[in-house]
């Protein structure tokens, strides 16, 4: 399924999206007599790149941030700063144009079937919405929305004129992906587009998704908790912690050789299918420390087994690894002379 | 199903032109409750013949009798009596029943268009614009809605134009409070989020996402209003701020039967009676909307 000689070809290639230094705090506003209230880094220093026909997995748990970077690649949240480049263009300054560019080539599919469709429209209204937006006849609108919705699996003379409470939580969760491909996007962001859905209609959709993205040469940028989805749709993965990037690399490799502890941790936690092999111990422990004051240096020092004092002093920088197949890892073990004890030990 | 029926329809009026289920759910579940099927039927009425108050009148609701002066209930050619000075009650009732409602009903209608333009302005774009006009909106609510009635027809004369206006001014702060919080849910959902993904203007956006999940809340607070209202502008007739006598209107006619309470209590009471009656239906009939529409399919 998965060709990793093709992967290495597309790296050679432009990214179809760069996401480099972005940074989003919370509550930034000022209290009522000039003092600054509490702030929630919520996204800090973030780069990433995505490159055509691809799919990157964004991982990590509640609150690390995944979805707050989905929302700032596609403008729905202002950015403090970064810059966020899509196919060449720079869509992290507010420019007409730009945005346009943005909106025609970068579309979203979200969590909550329910809410992201309007229950005042019928499925067949919600999926021409966006060819209309464009500026597309009703006519060919309609062709479009059409095409599209049988493509996702939704004969249009049944369900065009339904509207979403009239239909299950996967037929709805088909619209959405209808609504997004209307569009006819280059890139598709999905934020847990799977998580409110039950096991045999998950892997209808996954399906789905796969089938889509060869027919539709779409570049997918998918949200999710589940790791085992990830490892079958995702050709890299991005790991978040805290708000900080802490690895990326290829999903193979990083399934089979995971680096950081944190993403040992995860893919420590993953249930295994095999009734015999159990989880032997909790992979990590405590909670995810407050964004509102992040530990300083490796912000997950403090749930690490390995952490020492050069962890909490250091902030690690993510750097490629050439023993974890190009991998790159923020972690001070993964450096001979970074000051860790076990410096470089991984490394061997 | 023929084709018309289920294609989808974008242009401009695109909400109206598919078929919405839950528009015929709320229908039905009206036409089963008997509360609002009775109410409007007396609302239907009394709307009934003040529209058709030329026709189903008896005599000119101004041509004075001296001799025939506070008749009983139910007198030779004058069914509900006359007043004190000899007008047949039923008449005036009937004629008082079109500047009554209609002071009634238009603030309201002026009031919901202005109150859910602001509350949706305010709701929408949030931040600074949001407290401008929330802010300045809470202002009104210092003051008791019939003092603020009293107070602004007061000082802008008495005429029936300057009553509708202040009641607009009651009504407006209330509605919009409704709306901006409506809006508020409604915008934090993702299919706002979804159609600002899209592109579209905030105005496309507000048109067909945000107006066809807010207005029908809005709606049902805004008819509760009408009972306020039709209390309230013929409480400023009756205070001298509204219509002046002889035009027949039922605060003003309760006002000048005030004095023959004591001679024909029935009469008397009259007008306060359909006041009553018509702002019982309205509440009932809005109350019996607003439970049609809460049920979720």
């Amino acid at each position: 399924m998965k060709n990793s000689n093709a992967n290495k070809a597309l790296f050679n290639r432009d990214p179809i999206l760069k996401v480099t230094g972005l940074n989003k705090v919370f509550g930034r506003s000022k209290g009522f007599f000039g003092k600054s209230t509490s702030l929630v880094q919520a996204v800090t220093d973030v780069d990433f790149e995505v490159y055509p026909g691809e799919t990157l997995a964004i991982v990590g748990e509640s609150g690390c941030g995944k979805s707050t970077t989905a929302r700032l690649i596609l403008r729905l949240i202002e950015p403090d700063s970064g810059n966020i480049i899509v196919d060449g263009m720079d869509i992290s300054k507010n420019d007409a144009l730009e945005l346009k560019h943005l909106r025609k080539s970068v579309q979203m599919v979200f969590q909550d079937s329910y809410a992201s469709l309007n229950p005042r429209l019928t499925i067949g209204q919600a999926v021409m919405f966006g060819p209309r937006t464009l500026g597309l006849s009703i006519v060919k609108a309609r062709e479009i929305a059409r095409e599209t919705l049988s493509n996702v699996g939704l004969d249009p003379t049944r369900f065009e004129g339904l509207f979403p409470h009239q239909i299950s939580g996967g037929q709805r969760q088909r619209g959405n992906i209808a609504r997004s491909l209307a569009f006819r996007p280059k890139i598709v962001v999905m934020d847990e587009p799977l998580s409110a859905l039950d096991k045999s209609i998950e892997a209808q959709v996954v399906n789905l998704l796969c089938d889509l993205r060869d027919q539709y040469n779409l570049t997918y940028v998918f949200i999710s908790h589940d790791l085992n989805v990830v490892q079958y749709i995702a050709d890299r993965v991005l790991v978040m912690y805290l708000g900080k990037v802490v690895e990326i690399g290829d999903v193979g490799s990083l399934f089979s050789n995971p680096r950081h502890p944190y993403t040992r941790a995860l893919m420590a936690s993953v249930p295994s299918r095999d009734p015999k092999i159990r989880t032997q111990s909790a992979p990590i422990m405590g909670d995810l420390p407050s964004p509102i004051n992040p530990p300083s240096g490796c912000r997950f020092r403090t749930r690490c087994p390995y952490a020492e004092d050069i962890c909490g002093a250091e902030v690690p920088l993510l750097t490629p690894q050439k023993s974890a197949g190009g991998n790159q890892v923020a972690c001070h073990m993964e450096k001979i002379g970074s000051g860790h004890s076990k410096g470089g030990i991984l490394d061997e | 199903m023929n084709e018309s029926a289920v294609s989808p329809n974008l242009d401009a009026g695109h909400i109206g032109t598919s078929k919405n289920s839950r528009f015929r759910e709320t229908l039905y579940r009206l036409a089963k409750d008997w509360v609002f099927i009775v109410a409007s039927v007396v609302m239907g009425a009394i709307l009934g013949s003040a529209i058709l108050a030329p026709l189903v009148a008896t005599h000119d609701p101004l041509s004075i009798s001296i001799l025939s002066r506070l008749q009983p209930i139910g007198s030779e050619g004058h069914i509900l009596g006359t007043d004190e000075l000899g007008r047949d009650m039923y008449s005036r009732l009937i004629y008082g029943a079109r500047l009554s409602l209609a002071m009634a009903l238009l603030p309201v209608f002026f009031a919901f268009g202005i109150g859910t333009g602001l509350g949706v302005a305010a709701g929408y774009f949030g931040g600074t614009i949001n407290s401008i006009i929330m802010r300045s909106i809470d202002v009104f609510f210092a003051f008791p809605s019939v003092l603020l009635a009293i107070a602004i027809s007061g000082a802008l004369g008495s005429s029936t134009t300057n009553v509708i206006l202040s009641l607009v001014i009651v009504f407006v702060p209330p509605i919009s409070r409704v709306a901006e919080s409506r809006t508020t849910e409604v915008v934090g959902l993702e299919y706002i989020d979804a159609a600002r993904i899209s592109g579209a203007s905030d105005f496309t956006i507000i048109r067909v996402h945000l107006f066809s999940n807010i207005v029908g809340p809005v709606f049902v607070y805004a008819s509760s209003m009408i009972s306020v209202s039709i209390i309230l502008a013929s409480g400023l007739s009756f205070l001298g701020l509204g219509v002046k006598p002889p035009t027949p209107e039922w605060g003003v006619m309760l006002n000048t039967l005030r004095n023959a309470i004591y001679v024909q209590p029935w009469v008397a009471a009259l007008p306060g009676c359909f006041i009553f009656v018509s702002s019982l239906c309205f509440n009932l009939i809005s109350d019996s909307i607003r439970t049609a529409m809460d049920i979720k399919p």
